[in-house]
């Protein structure tokens, strides 16, 4: 099988995939935010609780796509939950540079982390959009 | 003549591309068709023996370039059985033609409340002209309903169709089920005095296209999808129609007397060509025709229609594979899902093993809704594709299902 499909659809990518994690609308939430690529159809939607602390107490998601951008977002809610905001806001940079294959230090993101799983995309770079969106959706949710 | 067979694949140096160290399988000429060298040469040499601008000069370059560009146009005419020059318009793509018609329509025969009729497969490029004039004018928008085949219910034409309905406008080829439209819809329309803009956008490469047969009164294609540039497209306009509605696009070119209090336009073909058009690209589009008149639109039909029918029986054996539509009446476009996989898994997929399909909504949203899918992938064929790739698509199908699913 090839290389470089091996490294975009690890094992963690497909069992996030097909068995994403908080997945749903969190009961009690102050942001949302909706997302939307165009292009291919994916849709994603984000519900936060942010408390007084400005720590992402919950963080859950819905919508339909393709594995990565699933994968995706499941990632990511496991990696921003009980956050602060400040964090994430670094997490959100970093993570966009590891997919597009930018060259550079990151402030948050380590090797080992589960995110990294998805550094393959940049190998894709059509589907950069797919793992991006529910980054992206997630920021805009910061803002509402 | 030429005929249609492995050596045409030479007449197409992309086709010699790797792709990731694999022969290059492309199934996405609905999408986009690859170039014959002589389109590529032809063009270029345009530029290097023949470039000035058309129309607007006496100079030897200029009667050189607009000879060639008007050539083209009769090339155009010839290839869609139009009767005159001065019905085929140059554009920049199909999407402007739309527009054309769409805007230039409205304003001589339509009020706001009057009524349009699309149908709910149409790309979003027969959609959104209309969307505009709803929007902004408050024209009413109905849509004729699909079957799962991909046909056109024209019981429910008839039924949609009233006093106020001043234009039918729809695909002439779906490029999602690829289904040919049945010509009976023109029928319906023409026995009520309704005109009919056809989107040939996938027809034209595909069919023998003869725009007096059909009778339709407005047809539009792209030169990239016959083979040829980007860049350049076609609005076919009966002539007596054409006079009657107003200019689109102002500006050099189209006029007839210009003073400081006002102007007189044009005379068709010139009258909708406004500004320096796509010389180059129309030459090469000319190109394009002549090459595949060369091969016979009958003979593209008939081989195009051996392949799709030949992959789409080894997809249906396939128990995992879902095809939207049926083997009736379709040309070489062929939607599909793997169960349980997304069509970007898929494509991706495919990709790496050498093979070019599309992923996504197809530009047509409400259909992909109507279908209540996200998404499809969709392989395509033209002349150079043959049975021996749908034979490593289909192993590729296979293997892609063995990767996703354990």
């Amino acid at each position: 099988m090839n290389e470089l499909l091996k490294e975009l659809y690890q094992e963690i990518i497909m069992d996030h995939g097909n068995d994403p994690r908080n997945f749903g609308e969190c009961k009690n939430h102050n942001r949302t935010a909706d997302g939307h690529n165009p292009l291919c159809g994916d849709k994603v939607h984000i519900t936060l609780m942010v408390n007084e602390s400005n720590v992402i107490e919950d963080v859950k998601f819905s919508g339909v796509g393709c594995a990565i951008s699933i994968a995706s977002a499941s990632l990511m809610t496991e990696s921003l939950k009980n956050q602060n905001l400040d964090y994430a806001e670094k997490l959100f940079t970093d993570f966009i540079c590891l997919v597009r294959g930018e060259d550079r230090k990151f402030e948050i993101l380590n090797e080992d982390d589960s995110l990294c799983s998805l550094k393959g995309v940049g190998a894709f770079p059509m589907r950069v959009k797919c793992a991006t969106l529910p980054w992206h959706t997630f920021k805009s949710a910061l803002s509402s | 003549m030429k005929l249609i067979n492995k050596d045409i694949r030479k007449d197409f140096p992309i086709l010699e591309k790797k792709i990731l160290d694999k022969n290059l399988i492309y199934f996405d000429t609905a999408a986009s068709a690859q170039k014959p060298q002589i389109v590529i040469d032809e063009q270029n040499k345009f530029y290097s023996d023949s470039y000035s601008n058309v129309s607007r000069g006496v100079h030897s370059l200029c009667v050189d370039a607009t000879f060639k560009y008007e050539g083209a146009r009769k090339k155009v005419k010839e290839f869609i059985n139009a009767r005159s020059e001065n019905e085929i318009i140059f554009t920049k793509n199909a999407t402007e033609a739309i527009n054309l018609v769409a805007h230039t329509f409205f304003q001589k025969f339509m009020n706001s409340g009057d009524e349009v009729i699309l149908s709910i497969m149409e790309h979003h490029s027969n959609l959104i002209p209309w969307y505009f004039l709803r929007d902004r004018y408050g024209i009413v928008i109905k849509f004729i309903k699909v079957d799962n085949n991909g046909e056109l219910d024209s019981e429910h034409l008839r039924s949609l169709i009233t006093e106020k309905t001043k234009i039918i406008s729809i695909t002439h080829l779906s490029n999602v089920f690829g289904t040919v439209l049945n010509q009976e819809i023109i029928k319906i329309a023409k026995d009520c005095a309704i005109p009919v803009l056809l989107d040939g956008c996938q027809s034209a490469s595909h069919i023998n296209v003869d725009v007096q047969k059909m009778n339709c009164d407005f047809y539009v294609f792209s030169g990239h999808k016959v083979y040829g540039p980007s860049g350049v497209g076609v609005l076919y306009g009966k002539e007596k129609l054409l006079e009657k509605l107003p200019p689109y696009l102002g500006g050099g070119g189209m006029i007839g007397e210009v003073t400081l209090d006002g102007v007189t336009f044009a005379e068709l073909p010139a009258k909708y060509e406004a500004g320096t058009p796509p010389m180059a690209e129309v030459y090469g589009l000319g190109i394009a025709i002549d090459y595949l008149s060369a091969l016979g639109m009958n003979e593209v039909e008939e081989y195009e229609n051996k392949i799709t029918s030949y992959a789409y029986k080894k997809m249906n054996s396939l128990d995992y594979v879902k095809i939207y539509g049926s083997n009736e009446n379709r040309a070489s476009i062929i939607s599909f899902n793997l169960e349980g996989i997304h069509a970007h898994e898929v494509a991706s997929f495919l990709d790496v093993e050498g093979i070019a399909v599309r992923a996504g909504h197809h530009c047509c949203q409400p259909l992909m809704n109507h279908l209540n899918v996200n998404a499809t992938s969709r392989a395509s064929f033209g002349i150079y594709n043959n049975f021996d790739e749908v034979d490593i698509f289909i192993e590729a199908l296979n293997k892609c299902r063995n990767f996703f699913i354990k």
